[in-house]
């Protein structure tokens, strides 16, 4: 009788396949989502908060700010290379990844698996914010680029609307967790904390940092609809403006 | 004199495609009692706490001294290894479960193979020349005993894999006990002639960037492998390694 | 011709090391296991693993390290292996080391070796608390690699049922059963290693794993092998009890400078920390002061059993003595006793670096075991036998730390003599016996899934490990060793009218272990049969009534074969080479 030939177990028809060594290219994707996180979009994140910040001086100082930005060179190309892109990027890869990932938080209440599922709901928050934030602030309605002074008033008018101060509240919330959790998560992966006496450290520090974003975020938003500046002008730097006026433009207006 | 006894409710699943069914027991308590020596009471007295007669389970254990590990199941939900389920510590009804990300062969039996086939794809093993008289092996410190020897103690119960979020048949991946395989073979002097081998391995489908960081593995460890430190150690090493292969062209 | 098969069942320490020799020297192996092999009982051994390198200054010899394990086994062990065995121990430990085994290191980076019961070396190299898992897992690695070399094929999960045996009596295959599919299943090998451990489960609790069941050892002894020495079974003097089963505390925690005692009053009442040390019996120094808390496991078993049973000493009138660490400080004990430290916590409850552990003796090895030649070869020609489950190396009594040795020794020993032999076979002649053995199995099976009756099989072993634990363990008398032997008698009887209360044909356990149970059963019996026979006392193997050790009777092998009739088995009695070390009395009592 001839030894039997066929494999020694039932090959697994179902459940987890073994690892497929050395193939694919899921790891460049999944680095690059990972990367991109904090590079470029962290880093805008954290410009586009300091930029906001200048809200708290006032419409002026606000357009001006915008202009500046407006004005950098290859402005739309960088817009489209370094925020649009990655941002889309980031969310759409970022929804694949949950949605091949199967939460278990119910059964185990761990402080690290609830962090994982916060991941993912604060970034689907902020993909979604980010979708109608874009589209009504830097597409729909007055065009900033070309009109940079117009951009508080925008915001203004925008927040003045109870359910949009609350969806930006909440996305301030959601995006500054995505984000200082976010770099933690880079720490750990990428193997800068390994430890972890390390990785507690770090994420004091990142929770420290996500809390004053947090606070910027939030005292913009409150420039916006504060008492201070309540109903700002819809443009502080009309086309006039744009003739070099060497006045003020807030005091040309005043005047 | 009524005797206090202990309660169980246990999914049973006759074969891979049957339906499942959850059964109930009553069992005589006893001092120091886990499930898996409820377990075999229900073998020797096969009968549900209704009087119904039925079989008796089918589970996988041999050791029973947390070493091999064969048990691991879920019980009251979580993943842990049966033998050192002690009864008193558990709340009743204690429910047993199998573990839901292996195929299942019968009540609380799965089919774990493919942690040992992973750890083949990523040469978990130190190759020596042969088994004949060589003399003595490299030196190794102390320090670096100690801090490897915690690494191999993985009993390949997968429980790590079983509450890893991201280990499951979509994904497909690895599981954080094959990457702290790896960490300890790349750390022995010789075991590292495979390193990039390893590392390469690792950066495949279903490698080590799936890891989601929920840290449930470390947590759920019964062994207490330091996973999460290994897993952030490897990340780094697969990283750089792959930078290397890159700029190498 | 085709490369010579090697059939290798159980996986191991012993399994694992014949595979391993036999891949690298090219020839092609079948592992069959009930577990996957990384499972198997192997990783339980905790303490160590011997070997006569003498790293640390104190002159020790392997003709020490021979000398120790012969005295140790009360002479009854064959001289030559052993001899091989000790010699060989320190390039094991050398390969292992390559292996990747994590052993503990002095400072200067070599191998740290610990002192073990029967010695007053620092023989023992060990890694943390878990050695043998350690050692398991290397040898499983390298299989694994042979495994993806296409050189190993695996079958976990079957279980060997028999061996095939040609007209000529020559080993031609084995019979084995998938534990998942339940189907049975012939194998054609030309030389078949048996490497399936000890027997504990024939003793209902016992330290041994699930699948310690002897059942392969006793299908051979049914089918014409020679079981050799089986009276003699080691029962380890600290173990944890349990419900389910005795846990081991190993040796180590001796080793590391645990101390034995009791209180000396029966009675006493104060908390732990408050009986001063006048008033703590340290039993084991008292009467042993050379060898102390080291002396080999049947002396402390004895001593242990005596101050409870005798002295009435017992913890709280419990069967229960005290193994005390905590005079130890913590960091060292975490350092090198975690492991096992761990365990006890675990599964009792209490931390054993504040409180000391109560333990008690319990079977944990079988010293007999299949009777093989000197080239590990079984008197069925073709088979072949290494580990726990031969009865070579240990002779009436096993030294801690030397069980590890001996696996991975008789499992390299016997790998190329296996080959070397399968290479010399001629053909088989028709099926080689395939059909027929296939038919017997199958009739087996199909009577006991049909088999009409009342008895349960888990409820029939518990009885017998009540009844072989009572009788056949630490004391034996002559009186309740055949009371034993009617009662496995009545169980036999009994288990033809067992009921199955699964007849699935789908990973059906009970099916599973009413066979096994069966074979223990008919093994059972040379145990207890080899025991009554042997009216002296030698090594684990203690008569109150023969008090004495007996070398003119006795210094002999236990032979027993299967009979098949109501007796039991038959039974013969072989000398033993003493060619080497004279037998001189053994004493541990000397200061």
């Amino acid at each position: 009788m001839a030894t039997v030939q066929n494999p020694s177990t039932t090959p697994l028809r179902q459940g987890v396949q073994p690892l497929r060594a050395g193939q694919g290219t899921s790891f460049l994707w999944r680095k690059l989502h990972s990367l991109l996180g904090i590079i470029p979009i962290g880093a805008f994140f954290i410009e586009h908060l300091l930029s906001n910040f200048e809200a708290l001086k006032g419409p002026a100082a606000y357009g001006a700010q915008v202009k500046f930005l407006n004005a950098l060179p290859l402005v739309r190309v960088l817009e489209w290379t370094f925020i649009f892109l990655p941002i889309l990027y980031h969310g759409l890869y970022g929804m694949y990844i949950w949605i091949r990932g199967k939460s278990n938080v119910v059964y185990y209440p761990w402080a690290g698996n609830w962090m994982y599922a916060a991941q993912r709901w604060t970034g689907l928050i902020a993909i979604l914010y980010i979708g109608q934030h874009v589209w009504r602030q830097r597409f729909a309605g007055v065009s900033l680029p070309e009109n940079p002074g117009a951009a508080f008033a925008k915001v203004q008018h925008e927040l003045a609307s109870p359910i949009m101060l609350a969806v930006y509240v909440i996305a301030m919330i959601a995006i500054c967790w995505h984000f200082s959790y976010g770099i933690w998560l880079f720490a750990a992966k990428w193997g800068i904390t390994p430890g972890t006496i390390a990785r507690r450290r770090f994420g004091y520090a990142c929770g420290a940092l996500g809390f004053v974003l947090l606070i910027m975020g939030l005292a913009s938003i409150w420039a916006f609809i504060s008492p201070k500046y309540r109903n700002a002008p819809e443009n502080v730097t009309p086309v006039v403006a744009y003739l070099h006026s060497t006045a003020p433009p807030y005091a040309a207006i005043a005047g | 004199m009524a005797n206090k006894t202990v309660a169980f409710e246990i999914k049973r699943q006759a074969s891979p495609n049957a339906p499942s069914v959850w059964e109930n027991f009553e069992l005589e308590w006893r001092p120091g009692m886990n499930v898996i020596s409820a377990m075999m009471e229900i073998a020797a007295n096969p009968v549900t706490a209704d009087g119904r007669g039925t079989t008796p389970i089918t589970y996988d254990s041999n050791c029973l001294e947390e070493i091999c590990g064969s048990c691991a199941m879920r019980i009251n939900g979580k993943a842990r290894m049966a033998c050192s389920a002690l009864v008193d510590n558990l709340e009743q009804p204690i429910k047993v479960e199998p573990l839901s990300k292996f195929p299942l062969v019968r009540d609380l039996q799965v089919d774990r193979s493919v942690l040992f086939e992973n750890l083949k794809a990523v040469k978990a093993w130190v190759p020596v020349d042969g088994t004949y008289a060589l003399g003595s092996g490299p030196r190794v410190f102390p320090q670096q005993q100690e801090a490897n020897y915690p690494l191999s103690n993985c009993i390949s119960c997968c429980c790590c894999m079983e509450v890893c979020p991201q280990f499951n048949d979509v994904t497909n991946f690895v599981g954080a006990a094959t990457i702290a395989q790896v960490k300890l073979f790349n750390n022995h002097p010789t075991g590292n002639v495979f390193k990039e081998d390893r590392l390469r391995a690792l950066a495949g489908d279903g490698g080590i960037q799936e890891c989601g960081f929920a840290q449930n593995c470390v947590e759920a460890c019964p062994k207490q492998l330091p996973l999460t430190e290994a897993i952030s150690d490897m990340s780094r090493d697969v990283l750089i390694q792959k930078a290397k292969d890159f700029l190498r062209g | 011709m085709a490369a010579p098969k090697i059939i290798v069942v159980g996986g191991g320490l012993a399994g694992l090391a014949a595979v391993i020799k036999i891949a690298e020297a090219g020839g092609s192996v079948d592992l069959f296991s009930i577990v996957p092999v990384k499972r198997s009982h192997s990783v339980c051994a905790q303490g160590g693993i011997n070997a006569a390198k003498d790293l640390k200054g104190e002159g020790d010899t392997t003709d020490k390290h021979f000398d120790d394990t012969i005295y140790g086994g009360d002479f009854l062990a064959n001289q030559t292996p052993v001899k091989a065995m000790c010699e060989a121990a320190p390039a094991i430990i050398d390969l292992l080391d390559r292996m990747g085994v994590p052993f503990n290191r002095t400072p200067e980076g070599l191998l740290d070796f610990r002192r073990f019961g029967g010695t007053l070396y620092q023989r023992t190299a060990f890694a943390g608390a878990t050695t043998g898992q350690q050692l398991l897992y290397a040898l499983d690695e390298q299989v694994r690699r042979y495994e993806a070399e296409g050189k190993v094929k695996k079958f976990e999960g079957w279980e060997f049922l028999s061996a095939v045996i040609d007209s000529k009596g020559q080993a031609r295959g084995i019979t084995a059963l998938d534990l998942r599919t339940m189907e049975l299943r012939s194998f054609s090998a030309d030389a078949i290693i048996l490497a399936t451990g000890g027997i504990g489960a024939i003793f209902g609790k016992s330290t041994n794993s699930v699948v310690c069941t002897g059942s392969a050892q006793s299908a051979l002894f049914q089918q014409g092998a020679y079981y050799a020495n089986g009276e003699f079974i080691q029962v380890h003097p600290t173990c944890i009890p349990g419900e389910d089963k005795l846990r081991l505390m190993s040796e180590s925690a001796r080793g590391e400078g645990g101390r034995v005692w009791v209180p000396r009053n029966a009675g006493e009442k104060r908390p732990i920390k408050q009986i001063p040390e006048s008033d703590r019996f340290y039993f084991l120094e008292e009467w042993y002061p050379k060898y102390g808390n080291l002396v080999p496991r049947d002396v402390a078993t004895r001593a242990i059993h005596k101050v409870v049973y005798e002295l009435g000493l017992g913890l709280d009138g419990q069967p229960m003595v005290y193994l005390d660490l905590t005079h130890i400080d913590r960091a060292t004990l975490n350092r090198k006793l975690e492991g096992i430290l761990e365990i006890y916590e675990k599964f009792v409850g209490d931390d054993p670096r504040d409180v000391p552990m109560k333990i008690f003796p319990g079977m944990h090895y079988t010293m007999g075991g299949m009777w093989v030649d000197f080239n590990q070869m079984t008197n069925i020609p073709g088979i072949f036998a290494a580990g726990e489950c031969e009865y070579q190396y240990h002779g009436a009594n096993r030294l801690g730390a030397n069980s590890l040795v001996s696996c991975i020794f008789g499992g390299f020993r016997s790998g190329p003599i296996a080959l070397a032999y399968a290479k010399s076979l001629a053909a088989a002649e028709g099926d080689g016996g395939h059909g027929a053995e296939l038919a017997r199995q199958a009739e087996m099976n199909k009577r006991l899934l049909n088999n009409e009756g009342t008895e349960n099989p888990f409820k029939l072993w518990r009885e017998l490990g009540a009844t072989m634990t009572e009788h056949a363990t630490v004391i034996r008398y002559n009186k309740g060793l055949k009371r034993a032997d009617e009662k496995i008698v009545e169980l036999l009887d009994r288990f033809q009218k067992v009921n199955l209360a699964d007849r699935t044909q789908w990973a059906n356990t009970s099916f599973a272990f009413a066979r096994q149970l069966y074979n223990m059963l008919e093994l059972s019996r040379a145990v207890v049969q080899g025991a009554l026979l042997r009216d002296e006392s030698r090594g684990a193997h203690y008569k109150p009534d023969f008090p004495e050790r007996n070398d003119e009777k006795f210094l002999k092998t236990t032979k027993a074969s299967f009979t098949g009739s109501i007796e039991g088995p038959r039974f013969e009695f072989e000398e033993v080479d003493t060619q080497f070390i004279k037998p001189r009395a053994r004493s541990y009592t000397a200061k």
